[in-house]
């Protein structure tokens, strides 16, 4: 099989998370924590609803109101200079 | 200190804001594109009456009417967080801190992936970024092309880049696996395309009137899915055939496709290689909705409206005082809808400023009115169902503000 | 040259170039048209390869041409990480390409994998680069 990046940022493919929901029967938190999919520069913009898809698919349960992968700011990157002006946890 | 800062210049933001500064509210527009107009200014689509629908023409008619009403409109600048403060919001930017009392976000819609193998190689681009690309830019994304994923907006901009002459091979799937499964299904694509079908107004998806003569399902997998593709303007639409691979070593030399079953399952055998040099994927577009979700806005997931939504009333106010939206942050709907959208939430926020509030009630109806007309008439629908999807979110408001 | 413009448009007509603006990328000299961003001068000229994965190394370009993918990021007069499909092309500019950034952290499966000597290191990392195929 070919590779199948899902998260470009961080080069994450789809077997990876696949694997990593079918082992641990994670959440997407989760997901995000032990492959770095959605957690690359992009703050997760271009794959999250690849990531949706896959979790629905694998777990087979409709998607949640709440957003499975929370969105975390700064929504864009933010030089560490800038940071010191603002308060982002 | 603003009366009202919008975030996003598209048809809503703008709209939004002549409607504030026409009851002579002080308003702030900031956009991180380098123009405003958002994503209105790639569009161009022929409507039934043979009129072109010129995105770059209905921008420069929201910003000279916004001009004429002295707005600040600030391009270049990202909004990077929000937070509540005691008398509304600050929003931090590239350029800074900036307060208002209300705040809209009208941030639109990104679009979906579908990802395939190489599809990270230069020469690879959305499809959104082909329109950009073409209409804007008026640069070539190269000389023959393939588009990965068949739907309203992909059919849309195919046709606008063979009016910009630029060469495409054919349009087709893209191959099946769990993070595509919804582009990649025949049977799913063709019942997205019937569902709107019914509309077959503009010449871009007038195509679809052609699966829908003959009835029944069985008609459908046989009759509708002719291995030759159907033909638009000579370029030919595959649901039959899916792109298994993008191939290159710097960047995009060749695509492998292959034929599918009407579930989409590869046919063994009949993989080949196309000579290509651009490809553009299109998954479908969903909510930009990042910054409502970092304020704590509460969301509804909701199909129709292309995803997660932030939950809003008819009015376009969210649960969150002083906290508005508009446009496709609200659900995937065509930029005419997003535009009256942006005005009746330019008059919501008025209305919260408490001035002549009969007057201003009246005209709150009145764009009420105007969504709902425009939505019905619309010749562009991403989503079928839409208005079920508009009276769930209504519902769901509902439940969280008084349930 | 320019031979990607579209410079007649069956609708929207004729392409007005107001004035030309010089720039550099990666120390070779090009022109752009006022109006245009980094990405649509870059593009126009062929060239779509804006970056490499910092880590992998493989080639990117634009891809979703509105700011919201990022994988256009060059480095503009020093300032790295600006996305070129949102930066007008300014005259002068001097614009980098992304590069591939050793990282001396990456995950290692086993302890004793880990260089103890920065000579170590340096061969593991040329090892690291023959190993790897270049997608
Ligand atoms: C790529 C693409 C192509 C489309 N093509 C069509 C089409 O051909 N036909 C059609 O009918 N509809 C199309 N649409 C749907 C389109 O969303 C609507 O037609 C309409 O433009 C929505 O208007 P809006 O005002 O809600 O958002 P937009 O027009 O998308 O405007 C939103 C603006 O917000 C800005 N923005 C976003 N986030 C930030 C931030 N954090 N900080 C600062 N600024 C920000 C963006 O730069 C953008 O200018 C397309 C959408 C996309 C994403
Ligand atoms: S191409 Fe996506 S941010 Fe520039």
């Amino acid at each position: 099989m070919d590779r199948i990046v899902i998260c470009r940022c961080e080069e994450v493919d789809l077997e990876e998370i696949e694997q990593t929901l079918i082992n641990y029967q994670c959440s997407m938190r989760e997901i995000k924590l032990r492959t770095r999919a959605g957690m690359g520069y992009c703050g997760g913009r271009t794959c999250r609803p690849a990531l949706n898809a896959i979790l629905e698919k694998v777990s087979g349960e409709k998607q949640p109101h709440q957003i499975p992968l929370k969105v975390q700011p700064p929504v864009r990157p933010v030089s560490l200079g800038r940071i010191g002006e603002t308060n982002y946890e | 200190m603003y009366d009202v800062l919008i975030i996003g210049a598209g048809p809503a933001g703008l709209s939004a804001a002549i409607a504030a500064r026409e009851w002579n509210l002080n308003v702030l527009v900031i956009d991180e594109f380098l123009k405003p107009g958002g994503r209105l200014l790639g569009q161009l689509h022929q409507e039934p009456d043979g009129k072109w629908w010129n995105g770059i023409e209905e921008s420069k008619i929201l910003l000279e009417k916004a001009k004429e009403l002295n707005t600040d409109i600030r391009c270049g600048i990202s909004a990077h967080t929000i937070e509540k403060t005691d008398h509304g919001f600050s929003v931090y930017t590239n350029e800074g801190i900036l307060e208002a009392e209300n705040l809209l976000i009208a941030t639109g819609a990104a679009e979906s992936p579908a990802p395939i193998p190489g599809w990270t190689l230069p020469g690879v681009m959305s499809i959104g970024a082909a329109q950009v690309m073409t209409n804007v830019h008026r640069v070539r994304v190269g000389k023959k092309g393939i588009v990965v994923g068949v739907n309203v907006l992909s059919v849309a901009i195919a046709r606008e880049m063979q009016l910009a002459g630029i060469d495409l091979e054919c349009m087709a799937l893209p191959a099946i696996n769990s993070a595509t499964e919804s582009h990649g299904s025949p049977k799913k694509v063709m019942k997205a395309l019937l569902r709107i079908a019914h509309l077959a107004p503009s010449t871009a998806i007038r195509f679809g009137s052609r699966f829908m003569k003959g009835d029944g399902t069985k008609a459908l997998a046989v009759k509708f899915f002719p291995k030759s593709g159907v033909k638009m303007w000579g370029m030919p639409i595959h649901l039959r055939k899916a792109v298994t691979r993008i191939n290159g070593t710097n960047q995009v030399e060749s695509v492998t496709i292959c034929d599918i079953t009407a579930d989409g399952e590869i046919i063994p055998g009949s993989e080949r290689n196309i000579e290509v040099d651009f490809v553009c994927i299109a998954g479908g577009l969903y909510p930009l909705a990042e910054l409502a979700a970092v304020i704590g806005c509460p969301f509804q997931y909701i199909e129709e409206l292309g995803g997660h939504v932030p939950v809003h009333n008819e009015q376009m106010e969210t649960p969150l005082e002083g906290l508005f939206v508009a446009g496709n942050i609200t659900g995937i709907e065509s930029a005419k809808v997003a535009r009256a959208q942006g005005t009746l939430a330019g008059l919501s926020i008025a209305k919260r400023k408490g001035q002549n509030l009969a007057k201003l009630e009246n005209q709150i109806q009145q764009a009420k009115m105007n969504v709902r007309t425009i939505r019905e008439n619309a010749t562009i629908q991403f989503h079928p169902g839409i208005e079920k999807g508009r009276s769930r979110m209504e519902e769901a408001y509902y439940d969280i503000v008084h349930g | 040259m320019n031979s990607h413009r579209i410079l007649d448009h069956p609708v929207l007509g004729k392409l007005t170039i107001e004035k030309e603006i010089p720039f550099t990328f990666d120390g070779k000299k090009y022109t752009g048209y006022e109006g245009d961003t980094i990405a649509s001068a870059l593009l126009a000229q062929g060239i779509r390869t804006l970056r490499v994965h910092e880590e992998s190394g493989s080639p990117r370009g634009i891809y979703c041409n509105i700011g919201h993918c990022f994988e256009c990021r060059v480095t503009v007069d020093g300032t790295p990480g600006i996305r070129a499909c949102l930066t007008e092309l300014n005259p002068d500019m001097i614009i980098e390409s992304g590069k591939q950034q050793f990282s001396p952290f990456k995950s290692t499966e086993n302890q004793d994998d880990l260089p103890r000597t920065y000579a170590e290191f340096e061969k593991q990392l040329k090892g690291e680069k023959e190993d790897e195929p270049d997608v």
